[in-house]
Formats: C-alpha cells, structure tokens, sequence
C-alpha cells in the first residue's frame, strides 16, 4: 500500500526545503548585509527598490542571470566552468545532519559533525581551481592566499569542535544539543568558552569572511581568486559563500548555544534566531575590523589558537575524567 | 558496506546540489547576450595589458606550513573515534595516553617555533 519508503520521502522533502531556504538565506543576506553596511557607514544603503530596498537582491539576481558568462582568452575551459558548479556542490549537503528542532533534521546521522568538516573542505578545491584555471594574475594569488589560509584555520576550527564532542562523548549534532538544557548556563558556551572563541575565530577564516578575507580582498587583488568571474559564475560564489556561513553559524549553534533549546518559545524559533545573531555578528566583524596581513593570519593561527586549542582540548579531557570520579 | 539511506542522501544532496548551481549557469548561458571581439577575452588586469602569463614559477613562501599542515591534519583525525569512546572508558589510563598523544603534537609546534619557522622573514628555508 505505501509504496515511497518513509526514509525516502523524508530525504527529498528536506532537500527541497533545504534548497529553498538556501536561495531564500541568499537573497535575505545580500540585504542585510548592504544594510548593514550602510548603516555602519552613515548611509540608508539599498533604498529605492521596493520598501527600504527589499527587492533589490531579487533584481540583483535577474540581473545576474542576464549577465554575459565571459571566460578570458587562455583560460582553462573545464576547470574554469566546474570552479563554481563545485562551490556549490556541496553546500546542500552541508544541511543534511542539522537539527533546526527536536527531530526537526532530515536525517540523524551519527557522524553528523564529521559528515560537514569533510566536505566543507571541499570549498577550498573551488577557491584553488577558479583562480588557478582563469589565466589572471590576480587570480593565482588569490588562490595561492586562499590554501594559505585553509592550511592555517582547519586544525584549530577541528580541535575546538573535538573539545565540544569529548565533553558529549558523540558526533552526532542531535545528540549533542539534548545534552544542553534551556537556559544559557546550561548551555556548552559556559564550560568551553576558550573552544567557541577559537570556533569563532577559525570560522571567519573558513568562510573567507573579513578580516580574514585574504583570497577575496577587494582592495588589493580587484577581487581575488573570482576576478574573472562575470554574472552567475560570481553570483553562485556568492551564495555559496552566504551558505558556508549559515552552516558555520548552526553548527556553532548546535554545538555551543544549545541549539533548539531556550524559554518559551518553540525550539525552531530559537534556533533561528540564534543563527541569525550569530549572522549578525560575522558581518558586524567584517564591517568593523581591517584585513589582517598575511604573515599576521598565519602567526595569528600558528602561535595563539593552535596552543591554545591543544591545551583546552588536553584541559577537557582532563575535567572528563575528573567528573567521572567525582 | 551496506548501502543505507544516508549513503542515498549523500548522493542525492549532491545531485540537487549540481542541479541547483547547473540551472542559472544554463539559465544564463540560453539568455545572456553574447559578445565577443576586441579586448574582450583580454585577463583583468585593471585595464592594462597583461605582461607575460599568469601560468609562471610562483613562490609558494608557506610550504613549511602546508607540510606542518598536513601531518597535523592527519594526527587529529585520530581523535575524532577517540571523542566517541572517552567517556565510556575507565580508569586514568585513556587520560594519560591522550595526554601522551597531545604532547607530542604540542612538542611538534614548539620545536617549529623555537627553529623559528613562525617567524617572517622567515629564517629556514
């Protein structure tokens, strides 16, 4: 009589959710984000288009789309076009094992946290290949800055995220965020601080978010690593990039805020605007703060977090075995 | 192995995630103007002529670190099974061998930089 397995349907409706929200979180941002901006810098910022410039990303889209799709003379056809598409493979992906609510995730998998580590890595292949593959000078460094920064904020971002799951004895996101209660002092942030400051930290630097957004920086490279991009090739760069985002922000959520949990309202709600402070404060941070140097990014890594992560995660496991025999 | 629903999932996220970054690119191919001539295909440099390929020797000055990267990537991912089963173990000894192990990664970085790798100029090449 059933003839679609439960499993199955539940997969392709959080996909297609998944999808949505993802082009919805897209054009929300690109607002906020020209919003803020302008606000920061004493001007209304996207204004004329539709109330306070509401439909603006939504015009800002079309227009990409109608945009024509340049490739410079010399350029590697096939790694030019897969630099994009490969962006944003993954980022679906990416929101397979996060719990939004109390069973509210498409799927509970058990390596949830591992699942996104991995193939978030796979952003920095996109960053290495679109500005090797586009025959521009620009470009190449922009690449070369962006595996750079891969190489310095990877270990750190994995430590603080291991001192997390130590303390949960799992990987598993769901589980994790059960083991957090409803108020803020119950809450990971309060036994590991030092861990969602690095978080924090780290996360900038994955996402190529200022200050650490050296593959990108506009003012000294044209725009990095996708100088060469026109139209929707730069726009899905775009929104990968607001997606990684998100993904930091919730796993952030999940694995230190609490997640779902929180007073009186229902758990989604919270997470939501958990995710959005978080948002908030990223784009706070590139607005306010300069972009770090080179040398500085790797010193930054190399001598304070890497330390600093190894000692809490040694400190963890300590207190873990403490709290066994206490 | 056995195929299970996250495997399908996997496979099929990545699939709506081809398809979702495919349909503007054809999008845009179909109705997108097309011109072409001129500088047009000329690398963005500014505005001026490029001097030269881009495709040149290009010192890669963080090597060290890719390698330091590369072996501590690898010994982290030793502690992920690790966090699953910590707390279910007894006794100090797992602390003590986790203490061995952090150690020894900690021994890594100081040596690096008392070598003087971390700093720039760098001094070793």
């Amino acid at each position: 009589m059933n003839a679609i397995p439960a499993e199955l349907l539940r997969i392709i409706i959080g996909l297609v959710a998944i999808a949505v929200s993802v082009g919805l979180i897209g054009l929300v941002m690109v607002w906020v984000e020209r919003k803020v901006a302008g606000h920061i810098q004493r001007r209304p910022g996207p204004y004329e288009v539709g109330p306070n410039g509401l439909i603006q990303p939504l015009c800002d889209a079309l227009k990409l789309v109608g945009k024509q799709l340049f490739m410079p003379k010399g350029a590697d056809p096939i790694l030019f076009w897969l630099a994009p598409v490969l962006a944003f493979l993954p980022v679906l992906l990416l929101f397979l094992p996060l719990p939004v609510g109390d069973g509210l995730q498409t799927l509970d998998v058990n390596l949830g946290l591992l699942l996104i580590l991995a193939f978030s890595g796979l952003a920095v292949l996109s960053v290495l290949l679109a500005g090797w593959a586009s025959n521009n000078k620009y470009g190449l460094l922009g690449a070369a800055r962006g595996v750079a920064q891969a190489v310095a904020y990877e270990i750190p971002l994995l430590l603080s995220v291991l001192a997390v799951s130590f303390v949960a004895g799992s990987l598993d996101l769901a589980h994790v965020v059960k083991l957090q209660g409803t108020w803020p002092w119950n809450w990971n942030i309060m036994t590991q601080p030092l861990a969602f400051l690095i978080y924090i930290v780290s996360a900038l630097g994955e996402t190529n978010r200022a200050p650490f957004d050296l593959p990108e920086a506009e003012s000294e490279l044209t725009a990095g690593f996708h100088t060469e991009y026109s139209g929707m090739g730069f726009g899905l760069f775009f929104l990968a990039e607001y997606a990684n985002m998100v993904v930091v922000c919730s796993v952030a959520t999940a694995l230190f805020l609490g997640g779902w949990h929180g007073p009186v309202l229902p758990g989604p709600v919270w997470f939501v605007l958990k995710v959005s402070a978080l948002m908030l404060l990223m784009v706070f941070v590139r607005w306010t703060y300069p972009r770090v140097r080179f040398d500085q990014l790797l010193v930054i890594n190399w001598k304070w977090l890497l330390p600093l992560a190894v000692a809490n995660l040694l400190l963890t496991a300590f207190f873990v075995k403490l709290a066994q025999f206490a | 192995m056995v195929f299970s629903w996250l495997h399908l999932a996997i496979i099929l996220f990545l699939i709506g995630g081809l398809l979702f970054a495919g349909g503007p690119l054809i999008l845009s191919y179909l109705v997108a103007p097309r011109a072409r001539g001129g500088d047009m295909g000329m690398p963005y440099e500014c505005g001026m002529r490029p001097y030269g390929g881009s495709w040149t020797r290009f010192g890669i000055n963080y090597y060290v670190y890719a390698l330091l990267f590369l072996a501590f990537d690898v010994d982290v991912l030793y502690l992920f099974p690790v966090a699953t089963v910590y707390r279910a173990t007894e006794g100090w000894l797992p602390f003590l061998e986790m203490f061995i192990f952090l150690f020894v990664l900690a021994l890594a970085i100081i040596y690096f930089w008392a070598k003087g790798v971390f700093t720039w100029p760098r001094k070793v090449s």
